[in-house]
């Protein structure tokens, strides 16, 4: 659709407006929240505009034929939007959002936010959507006195902690003609770790083995294949398996030896904060899927060696929340507010 | 989504189309009729069998070449014919793309048009059944669209457009009456159709040919009881003008009217005539006033429409049956109800003006004629035979058979050759009561033509001169009296009693139906609202009214709504509170704080094998509400049972 720019620009000026009314008036949403008629919206749809435009129509033939049963199948129709109006606003109505997860996720991708939603009001809801500003989510139907998933993807574009901003629940049951909606202003963020990069050889830590000449993942024993993950190095996929037209495939190797590794922010000199934080994140994976042990010093933190998921998760997101000291020259934005 | 919740969103639509189709049968040339049935089944193939739909390339030439198809049958787009058949033609083309939610709102859309083209088209009672399954057609293949996962069950589905329908029907009732009406169209509507009902000449056999057809014609409800079957004379056209062989009306004639002194029986009544029957406008005999917007009271006591009206119309009428008038006949009609065509019908004149010379007074001279025809050797057909251009000699002296008209025109002659002033009135004579509907029946076969003549200082008198030679015409009408008259069907019908009955009660059904229904129209409403005291008819005033419906009825549908979200609480919930309720009564209450675990905890001091039994309650309900898995029915039951059967061991206080 070619809209002219001023109308974009209007529209967005509109719906900002509007974002910023509906924040004032509903405040902060502390979980659980049960969908009460205050911030439940409606609005007719596109579907819904034009069966008025239809019903226009046979207003007009009825009226200008002085035909009763025209009329009157107008009217049932008029009076079945209403109903429609009704039904559609009650779907939301009583809905109660129970609980919001989110995942971390690196900057540049998405990340997956998890709602649980659960109808205890005694009325079946079907069909009940998520959507961010600019996303859409999964649908589902909520039977009676049960729970139900949404699921939400959101652009994490930079690094750092992310709010999870406002989240609509959207439902245009039972005709498609009138759709209710709600905001949820939840006070969750999301963890941005920055975005895995850069090539530079993983260092071995202070008091490893020293006989090893080779450096890297390269120095451990190849022990497989195993599928692509996001955030893997372009280094370790098996180009040879991909060349035959098979799924990209990671090279997998063991961890030879207790050789503990220390990822240490200061020794990555000569590169701007973001580009040694990716470079970080990037060991910390490699490290990680390595089945290698690691330690990480940021300016000013120190996590000790370790791990696993939950290590994995405490050193990305220290780099995700890093913040550089005033001094440093590099001007990078930070984003970690509450 | 399921690929197969789409397809059966797609045989609802499929459904709903077809359904518009099935409205237009008999109005839709055959062969689109038949292009929609192939795009339908091809449609249908597609769902089912999987066959590929057509491509745009051909679906565009398809479009082009039966848009070009219409016009050659119709010669115009416009119109409801031509507009049905395209829309029925792109909505079958529509069923062939129907991919995205958008084309499935397309094709529901076309259904709604098309069942609005046949209420346009045709209104009565046996097609509103129709009307109303195709509109919950629609209605759930909108829901099926718009939501094709709730598709995959058919009865939820069905049964959702089903009370949703129902719901908006008291709306729609309110919106009915009070949604104000027009008394014209916003366009003309140009309607094509030939008027069935009497025409304003009569020629010998013109009115037998109505009596052929046992059509209705106009209905009449009467406050109080109806006149005696003698006295049903519905005054139609009046014919001043005769030629020798044919009666004609003149049209635009004007003169003062003669004062009346209106006496005998008053009769008030409200006449809805069917609709194509012509400019006139039935009244008894002999009206005094009505409310007919749209006619005209002329000076010989016709009722004329002064726009040919097409639709059904109601208006209430004052008559009375008898009326006298002392004025002297104006010169004008003097001179029109006595004049004969020269040189016509000359045995006829020769005998009125024998007949006049013999009798001594006026009376006579109309008993004299009445005698002739009592005596003559007439009888009365149906089927009369065909008469030559001096009508009235040739039916007087050599057929001597006639349907009323005949007697009527032989009548009015040999009055006229006698010097009084006459004239035919055609119209209806008679009509069946319906004793359910409570109102009288008029059918074409009951079309009527007698004389009236002017008596000095009695005015015009009606006489009939069909009443002598058949008299129980007036009585039982012509079906009953000629055993020609109407189809064989028609005539079983008549002499079955309880399948009259119940064709009468059809009769009342449908009467009530176009009166009530499709009649309500500019002026019902006006009556209406009268009725509820708005004298003045005002916009405000509709407004006000529809806008309190519109609150009335929105507050009893969320009403009958949130009564649902505030259902009684899940029966789990409900067993729970049950067994605290009893544990309190046994001195256990639960404190506010309290949640299941730790009440079961704090039921350490009760007594050993009902603590145990409370406790082992208290946990199961911990795990049916908290654990991961929903509870089964089965489970539940078994808690409820469980709850109810817990032994009580009293205890005078708590810890």
């Amino acid at each position: 659709m070619n809209r002219p720019g001023w109308w974009t620009t209007l529209r967005a000026v509109q719906r900002r407006r509007a974002a910023a009314w509906i924040r004032r008036r509903q405040g902060a949403d502390a979980l659980p929240v049960t969908l009460q008629r205050r911030r439940i919206y409606i609005l007719p749809t596109r579907a819904g505009l034009g069966f008025a435009l239809l019903l226009l129509v046979m207003l007009v033939a009825g009226l200008n034929y002085a035909n009763s049963i025209a009329l009157f199948l107008t009217f049932v129709l008029a009076g079945l939007s209403l109903v429609s109006m009704h039904a559609c606003h009650r779907n939301l109505l009583q809905v109660r959002i129970n609980r919001i997860d989110t995942e971390p996720a690196f900057a540049g991708s998405q990340a997956l936010v998890h709602l649980v939603l659960m109808e205890d009001a005694g009325l079946p809801r079907p069909d009940i959507r998520v959507d961010g500003d600019g996303t859409t989510g999964t649908v589902c139907d909520l039977p009676m006195h049960a729970e139900g998933r949404l699921e939400l993807l959101l652009a994490t574009p930079r690094r750092g902690l992310m709010p999870l901003g406002r989240v609509r629940i959207t439902t245009t049951y039972p005709f498609g003609l009138f759709r209710a909606w709600t905001w949820l202003h939840p006070p969750h963020t999301i963890t941005v770790y920055p975005a895995p990069a850069g090539a530079r050889p993983m260092p071995i830590a202070p008091g490893a083995r020293q006989g090893t000449h080779m450096h890297g993942p390269d120095a451990d024993e190849w022990s497989g294949l195993r599928a692509w993950r996001e955030g893997d190095s372009p280094r370790q996929v098996a180009w040879t398996v991909y060349a035959r037209g098979l799924p990209l495939m990671v090279k997998e190797y063991s961890a030879a030896g207790s050789d503990d590794r220390l990822f240490d922010f200061a020794a990555l000199d000569g590169a701007g904060t973001e580009q040694r934080l990716s470079q970080l994140a990037r060991w910390i994976l490699d490290a990680e899927s390595a089945g290698a042990r690691y330690a990480l010093r940021l300016p000013g933190d120190r996590i000790q060696t370790g791990h696993g998921l939950a290590h994995r998760h405490r050193c990305l997101a220290a780099l995700a929340l890093y913040q550089p000291p005033a001094r440093t020259t590099t001007p990078e934005p930070s984003h970690a507010t509450g | 989504m399921q690929p197969g919740d789409d397809r059966r969103a797609r045989l609802w639509l499929l459904g709903a189309f077809l359904g518009g189709i099935m409205l237009h049968l008999s109005q839709l040339p055959p062969w689109i009729t038949l292009g929609a049935l192939l795009c339908a089944a091809w449609c249908l193939a597609g769902i089912v069998g999987r066959v590929p739909l057509p491509g745009k390339r051909l679906r565009g030439a398809l479009v082009a070449g039966l848009t070009i198809g219409v016009l050659a049958a119709f010669h115009t787009l416009n119109g409801l014919a031509a507009g049905t058949a395209l829309l029925a033609l792109m909505g079958a083309m529509k069923l062939l793309e129907t991919r995205t939610r958008r084309d499935g709102y397309i094709v529901v859309a076309v259904a709604l048009c098309l069942l609005l083209a046949a209420c346009l088209g045709n209104q009565d009672l046996p097609h509103a059944p129709l009307y109303l399954v195709q509109a919950w057609l629609c209605v759930t293949a909108l829901a099926a669209t718009a939501h094709p996962q709730a598709a995959a069950h058919t009865r939820r589905l069905a049964s959702l457009s089903a009370r949703s329908l129902l719901l908006a029907l008291p709306l729609a009732m309110a919106m009915f009456l009070l949604f104000p009406r027009l008394t014209g169209g916003f366009w003309s509507v140009g309607a094509s159709r030939v008027s069935t009902g009497l025409s304003d000449s009569m020629s010998p056999g013109s009115i037998s040919e109505l009596g052929e057809s046992s059509d209705p014609v106009f209905r009449v409800w009467f406050q109080g009881p109806p006149p005696p079957p003698q006295e049903r004379y519905w005054r139609g056209p009046v014919l001043h003008e005769f030629d020798g062989y044919t009666w004609r009306r003149t049209p635009g004639l004007q003169y003062p009217a003669e004062q009346l002194d209106y006496t005998g029986a008053v009769y008030h009544y409200r006449v809805r005539l069917e609709p194509d029957t012509g400019p006139w406008w039935l009244a008894l005999d002999t009206i005094r006033s009505t409310d007919a917007a749209g006619a005209t009271i002329t000076p010989d006591r016709q009722l004329v429409a002064r726009h040919p009206v097409h639709d059904p119309v109601t208006y209430d009428a004052v008559s009375y049956t008898f009326t006298r008038s002392t004025d002297r006949l104006n010169h004008l009609t003097q001179l029109l109800d006595t004049a004969l065509p020269p040189r016509r019908n000359p045995r006829s004149v020769r005998l009125a003006q024998q007949l006049r010379a013999a009798a001594p007074d006026a009376h006579a001279f109309v008993t004299r004629v009445l005698d002739l025809f009592r005596h003559g050797g007439f009888s009365y057909t149906l089927t009369p035979p065909l008469l030559d251009l001096n009508s009235v000699d040739d039916f007087l002296f050599n057929t001597r058979q006639g349907f009323c008209g005949h007697f009527a025109s032989a009548f009015v002659t040999l009055m006229r050759a006698g010097g009084l002033p006459a004239r035919v009135v055609t119209g209806y004579q008679g009509g069946e009561w319906n004793p359910l509907g409570g109102y009288l029946l008029v059918r074409r076969s009951d079309a009527h033509a007698w004389a009236e003549i002017w008596l000095q200082g009695q005015g015009w008198v009606r006489v009939d001169p069909t009443a002598v030679v058949a008299p129980e015409r007036l009585r039982r009408g012509a079906l009953d009296v000629l055993p020609d008259a109407g189809s064989a069907s028609e005539r079983l019908m008549y002499e079955i009693t309880w399948l009259n009955r119940l064709h009468q009660g059809w009769d009342a059904a449908n009467a009530w139906w176009s009166t009530r229904l499709v009649g309500y129209d500019f002026h019902a409403q006006s009556r209406l609202l009268q009725a509820l005291g708005l004298s003045a008819r005002s916009w405000q005033q509709l407004g006000a009214l529809l806008t309190a419906a519109l609150g009335l009825w929105l507050l009893a549908v969320t009403l009958s709504f949130n009564r649902l979200p505030r259902a009684r609480p899940h029966r789990l919930a409900r067993a729970y509170a049950l067994l605290c309720a009893r544990l309190g009564s046994a001195g256990f209450a639960r404190r506010p704080d309290e949640g299941p675990v730790t009440y079961a905890r704090s039921l350490a001091t009760a007594p050993q094998a009902f603590g145990a039994a409370a406790r082992q309650l208290l946990e199961r309900y911990a795990r049916l509400r908290f654990g991961a898995d929903t509870p089964t029915e089965a489970e539940l039951e078994q808690f409820e049972r469980d709850v109810r059967g817990l032994r009580l061991a009293r205890r005078s206080s708590r810890r």
